[in-house]
């Protein structure tokens, strides 16, 4: 198991009172994966899992981007800048 | 000959975005026609009362996404010059949270550049506003589709 700190903003960070949270995974798993994982452990964010992307080293990532050590994740709600 | 140069300016700022300055670096002889983007914060939305909008982002990845933007941008229209600038923080009513420009050679494409980069802006771009209200009530502006992406 390889540890991550996700990167929350916006409604994510005021709703989980924290700029970031913990995540425990298997380095290789997908986008899409550490999505379902962090909902189930955080089901605070689940109304926004279909709604959200993960962002991978400042990049929007597919879901089937698999993911590894180091990575720089970031959770990115519908944006509304403008 | 056409100025193939194409300049930009990204920038994210806790400070009063600069018209003048934009204007200024947006000017170049290549260049018929220049528009010029701006968005201010809106006393009312309806019934309810806007007192002040705070702006947030993940900095580093909003100036990449502005970077992609730009490079879309450049390879529908001739563009001699873009800027995209944002505020952060808080932008008290009237003054100004977004500039978008661009310099083309004709006006068409001008319109057209500068309404797909503040359009895209709004999708795309990781900043998130939060409005307040005269109410005291405070709350993210939330969108109900996932952000966009630019495919490369």
């Amino acid at each position: 198991m390889v540890s991550f700190e996700v990167q929350l903003y916006s409604v994510l960070r005021s709703k989980l009172a924290a700029a970031s949270v913990n995540l425990e995974i298997h380095d290789g798993i997908t986008a899409g994966e550490v999505l379902d994982a962090l909902c189930h452990r955080y089901p605070l964010m689940a109304p926004y899992r279909n709604i959200m992307r993960l962002a991978v080293n400042q990049e929007y990532a597919p879901e089937s981007r698999i993911i590894h050590t180091g990575d720089e994740l970031a959770l990115i709600t519908p944006v509304s800048g403008g | 000959m056409a100025e193939k140069l194409n300049k930009r300016w990204v920038s994210l700022s806790k400070t009063s975005l600069d018209v003048a300055a934009a204007y200024q670096f947006l000017q170049t002889p290549a260049a018929g026609g220049i528009a010029l983007f701006i968005g201010t914060t809106r006393q009312w939305t309806g019934s309810r009362e806007t007192t002040l909008l705070v702006y947030e982002s993940y900095e580093p990845m909003a100036l990449r996404e502005m970077h992609l933007l730009i490079d879309l941008a450049v390879r529908r229209w001739p563009i001699s010059r873009a800027c995209i600038l944002h505020r952060l923080g808080e932008v008290p009513l009237a003054e100004a949270s977004v500039l978008v420009g661009v310099a083309t050679p004709h006006r068409p494409e001008a319109f057209e550049a500068c309404r797909f980069l503040i359009d895209r802006l709004k999708v795309q771009i990781p900043i998130w506003k939060q409005e307040h209200f005269t109410d005291g009530q405070v709350h993210w502006i939330e969108g109900s589709e996932p952000p966009e992406t630019t495919v490369t």
